[in-house]
């Protein structure tokens, strides 16, 4: 046993005797009556062996109680005598109380500490899974926009004089479009980076969801300008706490996703409910919808390429576990179904206690 | 213009300072580069520029002790550049004095468009015009009169101050802290909320869609812009 156990288990058991004996002392002197002087030591004994390591001072506690009883609560007082009648059974019956006791706890304290250790393995293998799953996706959509674009760059390099103009506009195009993805990944991945790592929380603060959605668009079409998009988010002022550089980012993958997924032209839908809990963010395609096979693992990271071979490098792997993560952290919930024209991204967050319109008589402030 | 426009790149990256250069030069501008802040500095000084382009990640200094620096001799236009997208690095720029800033990676019509909007601006500086004109959006400062497609907009003194000081300054981002700053006065709350309402008041009555605003854009986590030209 450790020194710092064993200091602390003497502690404990001395503690609650002198406290044990002061009590009794106390009762003894009022009432002259040494029952409750027996019950007051067991007590204190079963309070020892609850709160000490091991066995041995719940047994201790017990034999000293009972030799004290005996030295100062029983005739004669002040010295030992154990052939009083039932004595024995007394010394034995505190000594088995607190062995059970000690057992138990010891017992309970063990079990405890194993469920916490389980459950600390469970959520680190977790954590691990995460990790190599979103590794993974990371390295295999790198890798796509990379070759893309160190193989334009080496055949422009190689071939330059045998290229006619038009195909060294080609490969300069690809080697950009490639690039812009990659800056799509990193901006992404840098998302995460603000959520708290031991929390998996983030700092959110009131925004109107106006801009939110407003500046979101801004950047998608920015990025694609010849898609479009049906943006419809309720009359009046809504405020809901996020993170909304997060949130405009999970906005834009959703918006990408149905743009390069849905295999159609129409414009996508974006709309926003509101009701007295949360706020319910609709992204709609009309496309092509999901593979019935692919919806429980889209959200894993790296679920989309297989069935996409012909545009693997715009595989949204990464992007929609990211807007998990992310919507995950707001304490909020992200799901994909199909509709009967295409598929539909669904994530909600749940309203602060002060979100709609405050009354702020702005001409006379 | 008969003479040059000379811009300042302050910028450490060897390959960015080269394609910003390459893209100035093309538009005929007269470029200076300086590799480290003391370098950027006594170019500024020296050269006198037109512009100034400022990279806040730079070994020798930090980038908001350069604005400071600058700003107590000259009023010259600076645009930083800013790698990260950390909203906080670009308010703290802005406040400290920079014009606009353009996060990395950037094009080259961006760019571009991010200079010109500076330079009208000093340009323009003190004679201040008495109207903006964009789209179907016309404000007459000396009258304070607002229309919208031809249709007067009656807006309460706050929004009317806040949409004249966006106008004003076209193109500029004008954080938060500035607005406050600016309306409410020094001693304004921390807290913006009140800016956020009376912007989204402003956004009813000028916008036909608040999630798809033309004339006044969110940047988030930084301010407003308005649309320019």
């Amino acid at each position: 046993m450790k020194r710092s156990v064993l200091l602390h288990n003497i502690k404990i058991t001395l503690f609650f005797l002198t406290a044990a004996t002061l009590l009794s002392t106390v009762f003894f002197l009022l009432s002259n009556n040494s029952a409750n002087v027996a019950i007051v030591y067991v007590l204190a004994t079963v309070l020892v062996a609850r709160n000490t390591a091991g066995y041995v001072p719940g047994i201790v506690a017990a034999f000293l109680s009972v030799v004290f009883i005996n030295f100062v609560f029983t005739y004669p007082y002040m010295a030992l005598n154990f052939t009083l009648d039932g004595y024995p059974v007394t010394f034995l019956g505190m000594v088995i109380i607190a062995t059970l006791t000690s057992t138990l706890t010891t017992h309970l304290k063990e079990q405890s500490r194993i469920l916490k250790e389980r459950e600390r393995m469970l959520i680190e293998a977790e954590k691990e899974k995460m990790r190599a799953n979103l590794l993974r996706a990371i390295s295999h959509d790198l890798r796509t926009p990379l070759t893309g674009i160190i193989g334009a760059a080496e055949s422009y390099l190689e071939q330059e004089s045998l290229l006619s103009e038009y195909e060294k506009a080609r490969l300069v195009e690809t080697i950009s479009e490639d690039a812009q993805w990659l800056l799509h990944m990193v901006e992404n991945l840098l998302s995460v980076t603000r959520i708290n790592n031991q929390t998996a929380c983030v700092k959110t603060a009131l925004e109107p969801l106006e801009e939110v959605v407003s500046s979101a668009l801004q950047r998608f079409h920015k990025r694609l300008p010849e898609s479009k998009v049906h943006a419809q988010i309720p009359d009046e002022l809504i405020m809901i706490p996020m993170d909304a550089t997060l949130i405009e980012q999970v906005l834009i993958n959703l918006l990408e996703n149905a743009v390069y997924h849905s295999g159609s032209e129409q414009p996508v839908s974006l709309s926003v409910t509101v009701d007295s809990r949360q706020a319910s963010f609709h992204i709609r395609d009309y496309g092509l919808g999901f593979e019935p096979e692919a919806l429980d693992s889209l959200f894993d990271g790296y679920a989309l390429t297989k069935n996409h071979s012909s545009d693997s490098h715009k595989g949204m792997g990464i992007g929609l576990s990211i807007c998990k993560t992310i919507i995950n952290a707001h304490h909020g919930q992200i799901f994909a179904k199909n509709h009967s024209d295409g598929a539909e991204f669904t994530f909600t967050l749940p309203l602060g206690e002060y979100t709609h319109e405050p009354e702020i008589d702005s001409s006379n402030y | 213009m008969s003479q040059k426009l000379t811009a300042v790149i302050i910028e450490d990256e060897k390959n960015i300072c080269r394609f910003i250069e390459s893209v100035l030069t093309g538009e005929s501008y007269k470029t200076v580069t300086a590799s480290t802040g003391t370098e950027g500095l006594s170019v500024i000084a020296s050269q006198c520029p037109d512009i100034i382009l400022l990279d806040l990640g730079l070994p020798d200094m930090d980038g908001m002790e350069i604005i400071r620096d600058v700003r107590q001799f000259t009023h010259t236009p600076i645009i930083v550049i800013s790698a990260r997208t950390q909203e906080d690095e670009k308010v703290s720029a802005l406040d400290c004095g920079a014009d606009d800033y353009i996060t990395k990676p950037f094009g080259t019509s961006e760019l571009m468009a991010r200079i010109r909007t500076a330079l009208r601006h000093s340009h323009r500086n003190e004679k201040s015009d008495s109207m903006y004109s964009c789209g179907g959006l016309n404000i007459d400062f000396d009258r304070r009169l607002i229309s919208l497609d031809g249709k007067e907009i009656h807006l309460t003194q706050i929004e009317y101050k806040l949409v004249s000081l966006l106008a004003k300054q076209a193109g500029k981002v004008l954080t938060y802290d500035y607005l406050m700053r600016q309306i409410w006065g020094p001693y304004s709350d921390n807290n913006n909320q009140i800016l956020r309402v009376n912007m989204a008041h402003i956004r009813r009555k000028l916008e036909k869609n608040p999630a798809e605003p033309e004339y006044i854009f969110t940047e988030i986590g930084v301010g407003y812009r308005m649309r320019e030209e």
